[in-house]
């Protein structure tokens, strides 16, 4: 006889998701389903009709945790759209910017597990070194993004700004102080990891890693035509969950997909581990390759560069597609520009691409575990538009069906 | 008190003959950010540096003593320093900024820095603001508009202006014109008309000409941080002082002046109060001193 354990919303991760697993009689997951209970986001609606440059900063504002993966893809799309070239020093500057997100952004994704993995003992000690590292690698956002959170200097064409030669020499000389705080950090979140015992083939499955880039993304390495949306009413059996679930179902080769630090190790370093386990393991590695890409960019960075190109704004209505590896997977942004207006954009964000596989990964384990396999992808159902009806004769609501925490 | 709180009033002047050649007065906002810069008081400074056009002064980020000498003199037209410091701290990565301002960028700085609202880890990076006196302010058209017409020369050969003695005066290769301050009447912008502040009270040190003789400045050493550097530079003879002259032309002229642009912001603010229009201060009837500059 099954049972159903439904945990609303799931904790600790960012935005509202629903995890629904029927269990049998021992409590080991024989369905998962994963769905995001977040409402509507219309920010693509929003920027269709306008400028091209208004797309990133209103993109940007899909969420708060990775403003720089959007706002990136967002101007990788706009210069694809428009065939600009952007030059080498602006190149830098973005690579450089999402690397330091990206220890960022893995940090807190360490906070948010250490109540899993970190012993009371070790909790304070953990906590310092994710601040430490978090205070240096947000002093580079400020710096080339020009605001640690939604970046401003972030435009179509390259960068606003190259970095003064004073700014790149402070720079080099803080990150590479936080080298051995920063391998340190890898070392402990690693082995306490290792340390919890989570059983062995927790969260594995079949579903395959896509990647565009080892640690920047490439447009051109997402193929659109491998790609399909499905509408979660036909990949849910269960017609109540497909009712209530706010996010499409997108497939690539038409099987759903892993993206994240795991899948870009599997796709580009030959990391061959799957599960819970490797997915932090692959996550802090990361981490370390990506402030070895800093400094090696901060070592090389020509200071007097150009980093904006020219461009025509009227653009030619080509699909331009930008693939940026943010620090929970793909985030591809299309845009089509004629007119000088958007004719068209579509966001396909990281976690639209893990859900639904998420729920898969929690079959064939003891419920318990359920949470700990959601967390280990970094879920982030980023902040969206909840709309309400209201009737604006008095001003009631007519039709409340948000969410409530 | 007209000229804000103080801890030591006096004149002053750089006693560096290269910055003496170039500056507007006794060189001390100058000589004081050079003399910062190179005690790493201050890592970097933005100064109302050249741009292309003659006059035009356009905020600048000064990372050595000549980037801060090319910024020497007055320019009598806007130069919105305070923008600058965003890039200053940013692109430019400095952590320790000075920053020269006339009265209005500075309540402007200590408002942001009371209340960093979308100013985030930069307020607090402001350490030394050099506040100069300033009587009013015009924009570069009318500038260039009122010397053309009232002095009759071309402005591009101006080589100094300057305001001294109840005039405005113009030097230029062939000669120096002069025509009463009263006449730039009109041209100020409509903020200066409000505004209660001669001598950049809320400045960490204030510097400017009134109540100095020719060539020396009388400067206000207002906060810790200004007597620090003040009081440094001193010692290692970069700037002499003399003790103000409290007659008629020192202190007596510097008070009456600060309390004359008081009484007149004070009258124009009532007035526009009365009319209902948006001001930025109380009314005179709101404050228990009506010159205080709130």
């Amino acid at each position: 006889m099954s049972e159903k354990i439904v945990i609303s919303p799931t904790s600790r991760q960012e935005g509202h998701a629903e995890l629904v697993m029927e269990v049998d009689d021992e409590g080991i997951v024989t369905k998962g389903r994963y769905f995001s209970i977040t409402p509507v986001r219309g920010l693509e609606r929003i920027v269709t009709g306008k400028a091209p440059e208004t797309a990133p900063v209103i993109t940007q504002r899909i969420c708060g945790v990775c403003p720089i993966p959007h706002t990136l893809a967002s101007v990788e799309a706009m210069d694809d759209s428009l065939d600009i070239e952007i030059p080498k020093a602006g190149r830098q500057l973005r690579e450089l910017l999402l690397a330091a997100h990206d220890i960022n952004s893995h940090c807190i994704h360490h906070f948010l597990i250490a109540q899993d993995v970190v012993p009371a003992d070790l909790m304070v000690t953990a906590i310092n070194s994710v601040s430490e590292i978090r205070k240096n690698v947000q002093y580079v956002v400020d710096m080339v993004g020009g605001e640690g959170i939604h970046p401003s200097d972030v435009r179509i064409g390259g960068m606003a700004k190259n970095l003064s030669e004073v700014a790149r020499k402070r720079l080099y000389a803080r990150l590479k102080a936080l080298k051995p705080k920063l391998d340190a950090h890898v070392e402990l979140i690693t082995g306490l990891v290792a340390d919890k015992g989570f059983p062995k083939g927790l969260g594995v499955t079949s579903a395959p890693a896509v990647a565009s880039h080892p640690t920047y993304g490439d447009g051109t390495n997402f193929d659109v035509d491998r790609f399909t949306e499905i509408l979660p009413e036909s990949w849910y059996d269960d017609p109540e969950i497909g009712k209530r679930a706010c996010s499409t179902i997108p497939l690539y080769d038409g099987l759903n997909v892993e993206v994240g630090p795991r899948a870009r190790a599997e796709v580009y370093r030959g990391f061959n581990e799957r599960g819970v386990v490797a997915q932090h393991v692959a996550r802090a590695i990361e981490m370390k390759i990506a402030l070895s890409k800093i400094i090696d960019i901060l070592a090389e960075l020509d200071t007097s560069a150009p980093v904006l190109a020219d461009f025509d704004v009227r653009g030619t209505n080509k699909l331009g597609i930008g693939a940026i590896e943010g620090p929970r997977g793909m985030d591809v942004h299309m845009a089509q520009v004629a007119d000088g207006k958007t004719q068209f954009y579509s966001a396909l964000v990281p976690t639209t691409w893990n859900i639904p596989t998420m729920g898969i990964a929690t079959e064939g384990f003891h419920h318990e575990f359920g949470p700990h396999v959601i967390r280990a992808y970094d879920p982030c159902l980023s902040c969206a538009t909840h709309v309400i009806v209201v009737d604006d004769e008095d001003r009631s609501v007519i039709k409340n069906e948000m969410v409530r925490i | 008190m007209v000229l804000g709180k103080y801890k030591q009033i006096t004149l002053a002047r750089s006693t560096d003959k290269q910055i003496q050649n170039i500056s507007q007065d006794g060189g001390i906002a100058t000589g004081l950010l050079a003399f910062a810069l190179d005690e790493k008081i201050i890592d970097g400074a933005v100064v109302a540096g050249p741009s292309d056009e003659m006059w035009k002064p356009e905020p600048t980020v000064a990372l050595t003593a000549d980037e801060i000498m090319a910024a020497a003199g007055t320019k009598y037209t806007l130069c919105p320093n305070n923008w600058m410091i965003k890039e200053a701290v940013r692109q430019y990565g400095l952590e320790k900024v000075g920053v020269v301002t006339i009265p209005c960028q500075t309540m402007g700085l200590r408002k942001m820095q009371s209340y960093p609202f979308g100013t985030r880890f930069m307020a607090d990076k402001i350490a030394l603001i050099v506040g100069i006196c300033c009587t009013e302010n015009f924009s570069f058209e009318s500038l260039k508009t009122f010397i053309e017409a009232k002095a009759g020369v071309n402005f591009d050969l101006v080589e100094k202006m300057d305001i001294g003695k109840g005039k405005f005066w113009v030097y230029t290769q062939d000669g120096t014109i002069n025509f009463p301050i009263k006449e730039t009447h009109g041209y100020e912008q409509n903020g200066c008309k409000v505004c209660l502040d001669l001598v950049s009270e809320l400045s960490d040190i204030s510097t400017g000409s009134i109540g100095a003789p020719d060539d020396w400045s009388a400067v206000e050493v207002r906060t810790d941080a200004g007597d620090t550097v003040f009081s440094k530079a001193v010692d290692a003879g970069l700037i002499e002082t003399k003790p103000i002259d409290e007659g008629k032309f020192g202190l007596e002229m510097l008070t009456r002046l600060a309390r004359q642009k008081k009484e007149k912001a004070m009258k124009e603010i009532d007035r526009r109060k009365e009319l209902g229009l948006p001001v930025p201060y109380k009314a005179s009837s709101e404050k228990e001193d009506p010159l205080a500059n709130i």
